[in-house]
């Protein structure tokens, strides 16, 4: 079986984020245009949560792990 | 860093910075959609671990040159978006069209031209962040309410009316100016004055029938629409609406702004596709990214600021300028600095120069970015394509020539990322196995010819639903048969 990267995982996380406005929209009896502290959810999702997440996500996961240091002599 | 300022730069065109507002404006949930995708979709397509690629020698002639071709025309075509934004931008400050052409192709041709000023993108990059977020800050301070506080009182409005101080109620202001797609179409009894007379077409409700009218309006001479009439496109008068009135094209209240549409699921995965496969290609493809913890991070933080910026300028421009729907919201007219009465001279204008600054900082980081970009893919390894000056210069002429004649910098941008991404995106996304360059290029050339048969179909209008969102958003089906192309391709080598 193929392990895993942390990359992968980051890309998978980024595509539930995205994934989650469209189920956030298709919610039924329009439970996105529940005002919550005076916005809607979708847009405390779609506007702040997701693209928040989306940057954690980056710098956790995206990233190359550093490089080994150089073999001492 | 300055590679991720490179792709910050190349992702976040003046097009698709304003772009994100304007759709916020249009319709939220779209907007939030578009937003996230923007924000989302590169740091998807950075993701993945870089793949060593086999060394130049195993790649055919024509794959090598494919990608560079593809990507040459994406880039003029971006290009060609963002000089024709920046002559409706001119129109609208109240310049001439060309001027605003003439200045921004000639300055991105003399930075991409001058070898010093090659480097020069982050640098030009964060001049745009600072004079797109100085007005801000100021719209919001005098103001007086938060972004959050402000998304509230534009939801909750009863209807988006025109302001006492508006320039369309106090001066007036050409009906050319106002070439959005939407349609004037009244709700109310409204009273237009022609401050310098001219002709004006109207279709005129009557009970259940229509009447086509045309006046022709004496200086100052006044004409009242009824509920249900509507303005023709095509003239050119200057033209006063009414103070308190309702902005026609405004959606019916700030509720029925912030719900979300029927569902267009097709359109937001078509959006999402084109934005996928074009990220792959413009960000991605034929080169070897690392990006290392504090580069994530700094490109995702970028990503994120331009969404915020976007959000809280949209908010701020339908509470201060609800006249921004008139005729529907075009790119151009988010540059202008929201709420005529909200600052006075000198000090407004002074904002107004950081706006268009911002936009023309931008515009030259991307410039920079797409150059340094295309020179990155040159299959002799020199560079030579990103540091010729003729080639540039045609590029910019070409795009500059073409922006003359008006055109939606939008549509224009989604043609770039969706060609460019049928393309390369594909194959950059799902690469072929070694030394089967050749089956990215069929799987490429494919998927470009399946997009633009989709695309040549828009001249035509729409269709349905699923092959209206295939013809809108052609990427649907051209990325899906370039894709095909490589499955099969490498099933046979299998």
């Amino acid at each position: 079986m193929r392990r895993v990267s942390p990359r992968s995982t980051g890309v998978a996380l980024l595509w539930l984020l995205l994934a989650g406005f469209l189920i956030l929209g298709a919610l039924p009896n329009q439970t996105a245009s529940i005002r919550l502290g005076g916005l809607s959810m979708l847009w405390w999702y779609g506007g702040l949560l997701a693209p928040v997440l989306g940057v954690l996500v980056a710098i956790r996961w995206l990233a190359d792990p550093l490089p080994a240091p150089p073999p001492h002599e | 860093m300055t590679s991720v300022s490179r792709i910050l730069a190349v992702w976040l065109t003046p097009v698709v910075l304003l772009a994100v507002p304007a759709a916020l404006c249009g319709r939220a949930a779209d907007g939030l959609w578009l937003g996230l995708t923007v924000v989302l979709v590169p740091l998807i397509v950075l993701g993945p671990p870089a793949t060593r690629r086999p060394p130049p020698a195993g790649r055919d002639e024509r794959g090598s040159l494919f990608p560079v071709v593809t990507l040459l025309f994406a880039v003029g075509v971006l290009l060609w978006a963002n000089i024709a934004l920046a002559g409706d931008v001119a129109v609208w400050l109240g310049a001439l069209r060309w001027q605003g052409i003439v200045v921004t192709a000639l300055a991105g041709w003399l930075l991409t031209a001058w070898r010093p000023l090659r480097r020069t993108a982050p640098l030009l990059l964060s001049v745009a962040l600072v004079a797109a977020v100085a007005p801000l800050l100021q719209v919001g301070w005098a103001v007086g309410l938060g972004p959050i506080a402000a998304w509230d009182r534009v939801a909750t409005q009863a209807a988006f009316r025109f302001p006492p101080a508006s320039p369309w109620v106090t001066t007036g202001r050409s009906l050319a100016t106002a070439h959005g797609r939407a349609p004037l179409l009244f709700e109310e009894v409204h009273r237009l004055t022609a401050p310098a007379g001219g002709t004006l077409r109207a279709r005129t409700l009557d009970g259940t029938r229509t009447a086509e009218i045309e006046w022709t309006l004496a200086p100052g001479q006044s004409v009242t629409l009824r509920a249900g009439d509507e303005l023709l496109p095509g003239a050119a008068l200057r033209l006063r609406f009414e103070a308190d009135k309702r902005v026609p094209g405004a959606p019916a209240s700030g509720m029925a702004w912030a719900e979300d549409p029927p569902r267009r699921w097709l359109d937001r995965i078509g959006l999402l596709v084109t934005f996928l496969v074009g990220a792959a290609a413009l960000l991605r493809a034929g080169l070897t990214l690392r990006l290392s913890r504090d580069g994530a991070g700094f490109a995702a933080s970028g990503l994120l600021v331009a969404f915020a910026w976007a959000q809280a300028w949209a908010v701020y421009a339908m509470l201060q300028s609800p006249d921004l729907f008139l005729g529907g919201v075009t790119l151009d007219r988010l540059l202008e600095l929201p709420g005529a009465a909200l600052f006075a001279e000198p000090w407004r204008r002074t904002l107004q120069l950081f706006l268009v600054v911002a936009g023309l900082g931008a515009f030259l980081a991307s410039s920079v970015a797409l150059r340094e970009r295309l020179a990155a893919l040159d299959p002799t390894g020199g560079g030579e394509i990103g540091s010729d000056p003729g080639l540039w210069a045609a590029l910019f002429g070409g795009a500059a020539l073409a922006s003359l004649w008006p055109a939606d910098p939008w549509a224009l941008t989604l043609l770039a990322l969706g060609g460019a991404g049928c393309a390369l995106g594909p194959a950059t996304l799902y690469p072929p196995p070694p030394g089967r360059a050749g089956l990215a290029t069929t799987a490429g050339v494919v998927g470009l010819l399946v997009f633009l048969t989709f695309a040549a179909a828009q001249l035509r209008g729409a269709g349905g639903a699923i092959l209206g969102s295939a013809i809108g958003y052609p990427a649907l089906v051209g990325a899906p048969a370039g894709a095909l192309v490589l499955w099969l391709g490498r099933g046979r080598a299998g």
